[in-house]
């Protein structure tokens, strides 16, 4: 085939070709991990798509045997028959970006194969929703914004895109959506801040639907192989029982912390914990994995290394040098001088006298103490007189804003992998997330039974996801040991020991590794 | 039919506090483009009739003028015919939106060596790609201004505003762009804030 790959081990092209999901996937097959059947159209399709305006002579006919191929792989029929398949398609760019289409869901669940997943299953609850969600995430696709899930068995409000019914349809419609994304406004704005050639092109993938709604046996998680807070070597991330794709990023339910796997799915718990294991020994990194499983039964959906930030990277590199998987010289380069302004913490000193007011979940450490804004606009206009947090049942791109001018961040909803904590992270600034007993008003909020307006001055801990009244003390602990130890090793290979910055200590290190 | 109506100053004051929140009367003056003067006059007024409040230096609307700004710009609406122009304005500007929120998160963040880090504005270079993408933003919603500013003119301040910020900001005024009150990212906000308000959709 020209256009379209199998993903396989066995496929040996570069990301450029396959886009980086598409990349990570294939390394997945090739460390024996489950990876649902799928397909990836490659970029030089989409190339040819955007030059010419439609698919390139052959594609249409490639895309029905990868089809015919995935339907006798998995013993199901796309869009029909007694055990319908449903498939989700993605964009894989080579770098992923803000205004591309993500993820079109149970693609192939028409009103036939809808009923005929009913039957199989024997569950037409199940079904429906299923169905639900192909037409808001096929609808959010098709319009660029967010189409909400309505809540009854009905279609979602009348969007202006018209989704049609036979599968063969939706895969070719969801296809061109994918390549057409390439070029919004948006994403073509993206490439120019970032200096990203326009001309690349993304990838579109198309993989076999695991289910994590199938039933109380199924869910949905994301997983870091180490703490990305603090980078210790322990697995973290959320998992979401009976529910599928985006619900555990978006921060729109409340998670429950991976750890809940090894008590309800042992199998799972235990699937992943190899998994990363296994990961980490081929990125020799930390890494981030994104999975699904569907009636106790595991499969991986992306990885990639886990890109830590301050603390967390001194830890992991100080960490992999010890357990003998790096050299202390390639260590010390995987941290960047940068990396060392996020690198000490405060903590809320404790004392009888703070008024904490509730508990949330530490998502990037620090202290932030200011007053509180319920809105990205009110963050930003009220941050010209002073720190504020921000404070909001959870986040989106669009309070990103808001997020910049805060001085932390503190959310109702979603857990340490949700929206916020991740842009916290990403910013270094203190973040507290899952606070389940806060309730955000208009211009107050309304916590441990108590009332605050807005203005109102609040502490947050992202350390230990402790939210306090007014402006306790806060102090850093002893200065990591990690860093410490590393910074030696700097100097080791620096053969520099005279008085200077810690982020200067780096630099010299990394320019004497250069130079041998 | 659509009948272009020049908003009456005492809705024009009124409506600015609608879309900008508690705000003193430059403010109010620079949004509407009247002399304070006039501005504070129609501020007395409205608080007179109970539409608007000050609260420390700052005006802003009571419940009533809320209620009152609500009812004056449907009706200004509907009078107009305008209901169908600023619905699709609408949603061409929704498409920009998100644009003008990752160019202010550019502004404000940068990555360096993989790590996102404020941006301290010691590179002119990267700012200068940020402000030019801007720019290009501002053209692009130049039209859209311009099709809302037939059928209802008081929309014409807000190109005027957001322009006068980019020149500001590209002359080196760097608060122009997202931090201050005159700031690009805040006009574009209560220009959001007014479709909303005007078409009657709540946040």
């Amino acid at each position: 085939m020209r256009w379209v790959r199998p993903v396989s081990a066995r496929v040996a092209e570069t990301p450029d070709v396959l886009g980086s999901k598409a990349h990570g996937l294939v390394l997945l097959h090739r460390l024996g991990l489950p990876v649902p059947a799928g397909f990836v159209v490659t970029t030089p399709a989409c190339r040819e798509f955007l030059r010419t305006g439609s698919f390139p002579t052959g594609l249409a006919e490639e895309l029905r045997a990868a089809t015919a191929d995935l339907e006798t792989r998995t013993g199901r029929r796309f869009g029909g028959g007694d055990r319908p398949l449903a498939v989700s398609v993605r964009s894989g760019a080579g770098v992923s970006m803000p205004g591309m289409m993500s993820t079109v869901l149970n693609l192939g669940l028409t009103t036939e194969a809808t009923a005929a997943l009913a039957a199989e299953t024997g569950d037409p609850r199940f079904a429906t929703a299923s169905r639900r969600r192909l037409l808001s995430s096929f609808a959010s696709a098709l319009t660029g914004t967010d189409v909400d899930i309505p809540p009854a068995d009905t279609p979602p409000a009348n969007t202006g895109a018209a989704i049609p019914d036979a599968a063969a349809d939706q895969l070719t419609l969801a296809v061109r959506t994918v390549f057409s994304s390439w070029n919004t406004p948006r994403a073509r704005t993206y490439r120019r801040l970032h200096g990203i050639a326009d001309d690349l092109g993304t990838a579109a993938i198309v993989q076999t639907m695991v289910f994590g709604n199938r039933d109380g046996r199924s869910g949905t998680g994301v997983a870091f192989s180490r703490d990305p807070n603090t980078g210790e070597n322990v697995p973290f991330g959320d998992v979401l029982f009976e529910r599928q794709g985006e619900d555990v990023v978006s921060g729109r339910a409340p998670t429950l912390p991976l750890r809940a796997l090894a008590d309800r799915e042992p199998a799972v718990w235990a699937g992943l914990l190899d998994a990363l294991r296994r990961i980490e020994d081929h990125y020799r990194d930390a890494c981030y994995v994104e999975f699904t499983f569907q009636a106790g039964e595991l499969w991986f959906l992306q990885v990639r290394p886990g890109r830590f930030t301050g603390a967390a990277t001194v830890r992991v590199a100080t960490d992999l040098a010890d357990e003998g998987v790096l050299t202390r010289g390639e260590a010390l380069l995987r941290v960047s001088p940068h990396h060392l302004e996020h690198a000490r913490t405060l903590r809320i000193v404790a004392a009888p006298d703070v008024d904490v007011l509730t508990r949330g979940v530490g998502a990037c450490p620090g202290v932030a103490a200011g007053r509180i804004a319920t809105t990205a606009d009110a963050a930003v206009r009220m941050a010209a007189d002073g720190p504020v947090v921000l404070v909001r049942p959870e986040t989106s791109p669009h309070d990103m804003r808001g997020l910049a001018a805060a001085t932390g961040v503190l959310t109702a909803r979603g857990g340490p992998a949700s929206h916020a904590a991740v842009v916290a992270r990403t910013m270094g600034k203190p973040a507290v997330v899952g606070a389940v007993d806060l309730t955000v008003d208009d211009t107050s909020i309304r916590v441990g039974g108590r009332t605050l307006g807005e203005g109102t001055t609040i502490t947050i801990d992202g350390t230990s996801g402790e939210v306090a009244l007014g402006r306790p003390r806060a102090a850093t602990g002893a200065a990591g040991a990690h860093l410490h130890r590393l910074l030696a090793w700097a100097d080791d290979a620096s053969g520099d020991r005279s008085a200077r910055g810690e982020a200067q200590r780096l630099r010299d290190a990394h320019a004497a590794l250069r130079r041998d | 039919m659509t009948r272009p109506i020049e908003t009456g100053i005492d809705l024009l004051v009124l409506h600015t506090l609608r879309c900008c929140g508690y705000c003193g009367v430059a403010r109010v003056a620079a949004a509407t483009a009247l002399d304070e003067p006039t501005v504070e006059s129609e501020l007395i007024d409205l608080a007179v009739a109970g539409h608007v409040t000050r609260l420390s230096g700052a005006w802003g609307l009571t419940e009533s003028g809320r209620a009152e700004d609500a009812r004056r710009i449907t009706d200004e609406l509907e009078t107009a015919g305008a209901r169908p122009a600023v619905t699709a304005g609408y949603e061409r500007f929704l498409e920009l939106n998100p644009e003008l929120l990752d160019l202010c998160t550019a502004w404000q963040l940068r990555t360096v060596d993989g790590v996102p880090t404020v941006n301290k504005h010691d590179d002119p270079s990267y700012d200068a790609r940020v402000l030019d993408l801007f720019a290009d933003l501002d053209r692009r919603l130049a039209p859209v201004c311009g099709e809302l500013s037939a059928v209802l003119p008081r929309f014409a301040r807000y190109p005027a505003r957001l322009t006068e910020a980019l020149g500001r900001a590209t002359a080196g005024e760097l608060g122009r762009v997202t931090d201050d009150t005159a700031s690009y990212h805040t006009v574009w906000a209560e220009l959001h804030e007014d479709l909303l308000a005007t078409l009657g959709i709540p946040r």
